[in-house]
């Protein structure tokens, strides 16, 4: 009887709690005024963070930024490459190719030659493939394709570690492997 | 508990610490909006344009809502804005898991760190205090609002 009688009590906290709360949340959220300030704030921040990025906003409709958000100026030496001039690339064995996806991903396909150099290992710090390469050397990073950016995720961290001739290769392993190419496994 | 939560020098206190944290992250993310806008694209759930756009507004929300916070202009409507904020950045981080996403969460700038469960028990912190200043009844320092106008 004792513990009905608390379990009753508790209930009725509860409910007189649920009820408080629906005043609150109905006086703030049915509150025309709320809304209005909401608005203002954003009103205001999409007017500052627009004016303050003219440049940038002139940059990106001259067509600037379309396939990264990377300047040219911080990353000068890292391009785009499309499946053509990844092609010519390896076929005169003018660069090395990096596969920047996961080892399962490599291990089930990758472009011959290609070293596997995953984004989340050398973000856990492991350097093994940073020593075994001359940085001067001619990059093509790639990752699955699509909307993948793995690659050139890679690629900014690689070009701060002083590999400056980098090139990612957008269309990545879906595009060279659907065009026909050579493929290992 | 009770008693605490409608303390407000004790709100004051949550406003102080919440209006600076969105600051800091505003300003981290203004000063460098084309890292920001790549941290956006990273999530693979917008295009370059959105990504873009995204990049360019959201810090400033972020900084108007936190000084709103802090000085007592709007303070229950920029708590409102940030809890909202706060509630998409914990979806967003949760659908990035499921997804298998690896990705630094954009957060504060260069200072980001990877988008994992850890980063939805910090964003549910700083929610957490966000709704307690949106609800409590002794949150009606203001510089703007009238008297009548408060919720106790």
């Amino acid at each position: 009887m004792k513990l009905l009688k608390s379990c009753v009590r508790d209930f009725r906290n509860i409910g007189s709690f649920l009820v408080e709360f629906w005043i609150v949340t109905r006086k703030i959220l049915f509150n025309r005024q709320t809304w209005n300030e909401v608005f203002i704030i954003i009103g205001l921040a999409v007017v500052l963070g627009l004016v303050s990025n003219l440049g940038l906003i002139k940059r990106f409709l001259a067509g600037e930024f379309r396939q990264a958000f990377i300047s040219q100026e911080k990353f000068r030496g890292l391009v785009f490459i499309s499946l053509s001039e990844a092609e010519d690339l390896w076929f005169n064995q003018q660069a090395v190719f990096i596969d920047s996806r996961s080892r399962e991903e490599y291990d089930l396909g990758h472009i011959p030659g290609a070293i596997s150099v995953p984004l989340e290992e050398v973000k856990r710090g492991n350097q093994k493939f940073l020593e075994s390469v001359q940085p001067d050397r001619t990059f093509v990073i790639y990752c699955q394709g699509g909307d993948c950016q793995t690659s050139l995720n890679l690629g900014k961290i690689l070009y701060h570690k002083g590999f400056k001739n980098l090139k990612i290769f957008s269309g990545g392993w879906a595009e060279w492997a659907a065009a026909g190419k050579p493929v290992e496994k | 508990m009770r008693k605490m939560l409608r303390n407000k020098y004790f709100l004051l206190l949550l406003r102080l610490i919440v209006g600076g944290v969105f600051i800091w992250a505003a300003v981290t993310k203004i000063a460098d909006p084309l890292t920001f806008a790549q941290d956006v694209r990273n999530y693979r759930l917008v295009g370059q344009t959105l990504s873009f756009l995204t990049a360019l507004i959201l810090p400033w929300i972020e900084l108007i809502a936190g000084i709103c916070l802090i000085i007592g202009v709007f303070p229950r409507s920029s708590a409102l804005l940030i809890s909202g904020l706060l509630t998409f950045f914990i979806l967003l981080v949760a659908i990035t898991i499921i997804r298998g996403i690896d990705v630094e969460c954009g957060c504060f700038g260069t200072l980001s760190r990877k988008a994992d469960l850890w980063l939805i028990l910090e964003d549910s912190v700083w929610l957490t205090m966000s709704l307690i200043l949106l609800f409590s009844p002794a949150n009606d320092f203001s510089l703007l609002r009238k008297k009548n106008q408060s919720l106790s």
